[in-house]
């Protein structure tokens, strides 16, 4: 997003807050013009219509099938299916504006897909209104889709994908290096199947359709998060918003300390953070090291900033979106890094894969030794957030990296409990023992960021061998 | 009733969990956002309190949301007991 993007929003953001009626239906009108707004254009330039298109398709589709008899109600729900529906309608309309330029990055496609998109909607709610799901269907949802975000995560399947449209449209069988890129499909995704699986354990709130697009498709959170939970965020949407002098100050200064971190800090640090060329080009270890610390600081202030943004300007809609940071680097071991660092995505993880694994481990007819539940919970779940980014070897060890860290941080503190020397138990002795927990752990974390940044392992073992002065 | 249920978790907790049988917890001490219970022991003490009290954690209520201490904790099973 560039900073006059961001601009329209903050400013977009302050005036529906202002709404006393119809915020909700603002919010959501709002919402899903962001989506193909923000939408990079693609190599195949309907897609940048089509993707966002199927968003808030797959959005629909997911509420039809998620929600309570009570709230399936034509009534309740035909001014948000219209606003949808009226959006995506004046996105394809906009050829006949004239307006590409300003708001558009690829000419629309016809009107007859805006025409398909209203008729998903119409027909979605139609069917929800006579239906009565079965278990077997939230199943198949959720498979539906884990299957398309691991299609689309793996640059393989998408090359090829991409290559194969080529092939046929203009006969040309050379694949090309290709990019799909779904905006917000990641977080998307994760709300989606958090509103699948609370359905399914019966705690998914009683939600109209309006209620349920705008918390999947909540503008300030859409791009990067954080990921809220709908129970909450449906909460707050409903009741009236009064900011006081105090909120405007903490929305204002949220807002601007996340634009100062994005823009100033993390832009001026990408100067210098490494990268797959410096990588190459870099002999000695000091060096290496300082490119590596300046990459650390980039990808937190880039990330932070962005979620500071976020946090402010749902402020002023009423919306406390939670926290997805707190001073992670700061933390004497990696457990606490985890717990502070990108702390939705990890909350989301342990809700939906690490708890349910670590119980039915625990309750299983096999009696694990506990180290071995903790290697593989840690580990998985680990190496599924790495993947999460991208279905890479480079993410992939990333997540295996930090799910060893844990696992051996978690034994080493399991054996020292009970350990502590005395000079430990003095103010000085913690103090230094929590310095050098600082310093080990920020350490660790950027070794880590090796395999995340450079784009194959080969790279990030170079640069590990340079870092360690075991170059040849 | 707060009374029963608050000496039964923190002698688990302190006895099982940081294997320091003579530890003594406060009722609003953090527990999870401190680090004093990681993830793993986490589901051991959710285990713990669906086998002893009868009332189930859902796998989505164990973070510091739900309930970071043992007050928080005991108010929790109580609502469910009461139902």
């Amino acid at each position: 997003m560039t900073i006059f993007q961001i601009g329209i929003l903050a400013f977009i953001a302050i005036g529906i807050g202002q709404l006393h009626k119809g915020r909700e239906l603002a919010l959501l009108a709002f919402s899903a013009f962001v989506i193909y707004w923000l939408q990079p254009p693609q190599q195949f330039v309907s897609l940048a219509f089509w993707l966002p298109a199927a968003t808030l398709g797959l959005t629909v589709i997911l509420w039809a099938l998620t929600s309570t008899p009570e709230s399936l109600s034509w009534k309740q729900n035909w001014p948000a299916a219209m606003i949808l529906a009226g959006v995506t309608i004046l996105v394809a309309l906009n050829r006949y504006f004239g307006l590409e330029q300003v708001y558009m990055t690829t000419t629309p496609p016809l009107l007859q897909v805006a025409v398909v998109v209203f008729i998903l909607v119409g027909l979605t709610i139609a069917l929800a209104r006579s239906r009565a799901v079965r278990p077997a269907v939230y199943w198949l949802a959720l498979v539906g889709l884990i299957v398309l975000f691991i299609l689309l995560k793996t640059p393989y399947f998408v090359n090829h994908l991409f290559g194969f449209v080529k092939a046929v449209q203009a006969g040309d069988a050379e694949p090309k290096q290709a990019i799909l890129s779904w905006l917000g499909f990641s977080y998307v995704a994760f709300r989606l199947i958090h509103t699948i699986r609370d359905r399914q354990s019966g705690r998914l709130p009683s939600v109209t359709l309006g209620e349920y697009v705008n918390y999947v498709i909540f503008f300030p959170a859409f791009t990067a998060g954080p990921i809220d939970r709908i129970e909450r965020f449906v909460l707050e949407l409903r009741s009236p918003v009064s900011l006081a002098r105090q909120d405007w100050v903490e929305a204002g200064t949220r807002f601007f300390v996340g634009l100062f971190k994005k823009f100033v800090l993390a832009d001026a640090l990408a100067v210098i953070a490494l990268n797959d060329i410096l990588v190459t080009q870099v002999k000695s270890a000091g060096w290496m090291w300082f490119f590596l610390y300046a990459y650390s600081l980039r990808i937190y202030f880039d990330f932070s900033g962005y979620t500071d943004i976020a946090i402010g300007l749902a402020r002023v809609l009423g919306i406390r979106l939670p926290e997805n940071f707190a001073a992670p680097y700061l933390k004497p071991n990696l457990t606490q890094f985890w717990n502070s660092w990108h702390m939705t995505l990890t909350q989301w993880f342990r809700a939906y894969f690490f708890n349910p694994l670590t119980r039915a481990m625990r309750s299983s007819k096999i009696s694990w030794p506990v180290p071995v539940i903790i290697l593989i919970t840690q580990a998985a779940a680990m190496v599924l957030i790495g993947l999460w980014h991208g279905v890479t070897w480079g993410f992939a060890l990333w997540g295996l990296w930090h799910g060893l860290g844990l696992f051996v941080q978690n034994r080493w503190s399991e054996w020292a409990r009970g350990k502590q020397p005395s000079w430990l138990q003095t103010r000085a002795g913690a103090m230094i023992f929590n310095a050098a927990g600082v310093f080990l752990t920020f350490n660790f974390v950027s070794l880590g960021w090796l395999f995340f940044t450079l784009s194959t392992p080969d790279l990030s073992w170079s640069a590990f061998q340079v870092l360690f002065g075991f170059a040849k | 009733m707060n009374d029963s249920v608050i000496p039964v978790v923190e002698k688990y907790i302190a006895s099982q969990i940081l294997k320091q049988p003579n530890r003594t917890l406060q009722p609003a001490e953090p527990l999870i956002s401190s680090g004093l219970v990681d993830s793993f022991s986490l589901m051991d003490l959710a285990l713990f309190v669906e086998d002893t009290f009868g009332v189930r954690i859902e796998d989505t209520e164990l973070n510091a949301n739900t309930f970071d201490n043992l007050a928080q904790l005991a108010s929790l099973i109580e609502s469910r007991l009461s139902k």
